[in-house]
Order: structure tokens, then sequence, then C-alpha cells
């Protein structure tokens, strides 16, 4: 409200009537005048208001027309979630097949482990001739069944091994993932950006408050991300720190 | 040597699992977070104690001082396994009285090198 708006003659008048009305003792009308002077000033705040309330509907509305932002918050926001979810599944599949066959195989290498020194000593002592005949038969048949069991193991491990190789495929098709959730991140951050702009607040936006919080716990080093600063870069560091400390 | 596994990802504790057994430590018990774990180990048995950070419910700083904090679990060595690699979150670690600290990604050596170390404490 411009503040000469309320030097008029029609107000001049009002303080007029109000003086007169005080001095001859018309309640009615000096209250008749004041009410009227109130009126100016609300008509001014209903302006105000009616500006804001446009402004508001505009920027609304130009929110509404921005087809991009809409496809991106009802559409490709939730499909981004979902992707990552599927990311999450993925590397959780690969990891508990991979540890499927690793519990296979370990017990069968033990087998194998124990069956080749059993043997081997058997035959160290049929070779200093420290045996009798129904034990070298024993020792015969014993050799034959290693030979079975060893084939049959192998063929065991080759598949577990082939398996866990398949299991790594996680690698690849999680990357797709992330990349296209990478590109639509950068896509928010732009229109984000532009409707900063549009409301005027990046002038007024300090550093200070829009500091990005700092989580308490940082998790997993990501490299140009929160590499960092404080954090120590590996095992050897961590250790140098805890001896530092007198561990 | 009976030791409890506190990691909230399942495939953490398995592979933890699988290098302890690797090293002839076969008895081990599962809990995926403090909450969890506590009851545990308070039932009593274990020798050592495995545990993550970052974790839902207790986490596992919060853990290791109430281990601390309680007179039958006081000298329980705890051997800390996790991502978290701020300086200050180690010597907070260092200081609430862990007894080993491995980042991840770790390796089988890292596991038996540290474990080595509490073991010649114990035992020394």
């Amino acid at each position: 409200m411009d503040e000469n708006e309320i030097l008029t003659d029609e107000n001049i008048a009002r303080v007029r009537d109000l003086l007169v009305a005080l001095e001859s003792g018309d309640a009615t009308g000096a209250n008749e005048v004041i009410d009227d002077l109130a009126k100016i000033r609300e008509t001014d705040i209903y302006k105000e208001m009616g500006r804001i309330t446009r402004e508001l509907h505009d920027a609304i509305s130009a929110f509404g027309m921005d087809e991009q932002l809409n496809v991106l918050a009802q559409s490709e926001i939730p499909d981004a979630r979902q992707r990552l979810r599927h990311v999450i599944e993925m590397t959780d599949q690969a990891a508990n097949r991979t540890l499927n066959e690793v519990e296979a195989s370990l017990p069968i290498c033990e087998g194998l482990e124990k069956r080749s020194s059993e043997l081997h000593e058997n035959w160290n002592r049929f070779k200093k001739r420290d045996m009798d005949l129904n034990e070298f038969k024993q020792l015969a048949k014993n050799m034959d069944d290693f030979f079975i069991a060893n084939t049959g193991d192998a063929s065991k491990l080759r598949g577990s091994l082939t398996n866990v190789l398949m299991a790594q495929d996680f690698q690849d098709l999680t990357s797709q993932i992330i990349k296209k959730v990478i590109t639509l991140v950068e896509e928010v951050e732009n229109n984000l950006v532009e409707i900063i702009k549009l409301t005027g607040g990046l002038e007024k936006v300090d550093g200070k408050a829009v500091a990005a919080k700092e989580d308490k716990l940082a998790g997993p080093v990501v490299p140009g991300v929160n590499d960092k600063g404080s954090t120590v870069s590996g095992q050897d560091d961590v250790d140098d720190l805890l001896s530092s400390l007198g561990f | 040597m009976k030791i409890l596994v506190v990691d909230d990802f399942s495939t953490m504790r398995r592979i933890i699992k699988n290098l302890l057994r690797d090293l002839g430590l076969n008895n081990t018990a599962e809990a995926d977070d403090g909450t969890t774990a506590l009851p545990m180990l308070q039932g009593g048995g274990f020798d050592l104690l495995v545990t993550d950070w970052n974790m839902p419910g207790m986490q596992g700083i919060d853990l290791l001082k109430h281990v601390r904090a309680d007179e039958s679990l006081k000298d329980l060595p705890v051997l800390m396994v996790t991502a978290e690699q701020k300086r200050e979150q180690i010597v907070e670690a260092a200081q609430a009285g862990v007894n080993g600290y491995i980042v991840k990604p770790f390796t089988a050596q890292t596991l038996k090198e540290k474990l080595d170390k509490i073991f010649e404490r114990i035992e020394g």
C-alpha cells in the first residue's frame, strides 16, 4: 500500500466528521466513521491477499502445465524406487547363490583332502613294503573308490564353480539399472533448480542453512561422494589410528 | 570357542560364519541387531562377539557399551566389522572398549590376523 494513499480529501472529511460527532456526543455517528476508516485498511489487506492468491494460482498452474515434471513425479520416481528395490533383490540373490555353492563345495574339498592324505599314507607304507597282502587288497579297493569319488566330486565342484560364475551376472545388470536411476536423478535435480529459480529462492539460499546435514553414520565410502575429510582409507589406516591410541 | 556374529545383512553373517569355519571356529550363532544379540549374550556361553556397527534397532556401538557395562560380559572380546570408516567413529569404538576394528570390504587374512591378536591377548 502506498503511504500517500491515505492523504485524500475524503479522509480529511471523515476525520472532521469524527471530531464533530465526538464533540456533539453522537456515539453512533463516531462509531460509523471509525468503521469506515477501519474498512480502508481491510480493503488493502484483501487486495494484498488477492495478489498473493493469484500468484500462487499462477505458480500452481505453471507446475501443472509442466508435463515433464508430472511424468517425473507420477511415474519415473516410483519407477526408480522399483528399479533400486530390484537391485537390492538381485544382489541379495547373487550373494545367496554364491554362498550356497561355496557352502556345498567346502565339505567336498575337506573330504578330498582327507581321502588323499589317508591314501597317501597307505601308499607310502606300500612303497616301503610295510604292508601285508590283505592290507594291499584293501588299498587297491580304496584306490578304486578314490578315483570314482574324485571324478564325481570334481564334476560337482565344476558345477558349483560354474554357478558361482553365473551368479556374478548381477554386476552387469545392476550397473545398467543404477545408471538409469542416476540419469533420472540428474533430471529431477535440473527441474528442482528451475523451480527454485522460478520462485526466486536462489538468491536467498543461505549456504549454511542448506549445507547437507551430515549423517552420524557415513556408511560405506563411495569414491567421489564421501571419501574426503576424516575417513580412513582402509584397514592399514585403521590399524595405524588404533595403534596411535595405544592399541 | 563359541562366537556370536551380529549383522543386519544375512549375506554378511554367512560370509563371516564361513570364514570363521575356515579358521576352525565352527561354533557360531547369529543375531541381526543389538536388541536380539544382547539377551543371547546375557544367556551366557559366548567367548567372542563379532558385530557390525550400523544396524536397525540397537547399533553395534551401543551393543558394545551394554556389554562393557554388564558385570557378566564386561571382559568379552568384541571385534567390530563395519563399513564405518570415519576417524571419530573408530576412536569412539576404541574408547568404548572394542578389541579389534575391521573395515568392510575386508579379506579373510585380515579377519584371521585380528582374531589371532585377540586370542593372543586372552591367553597372554
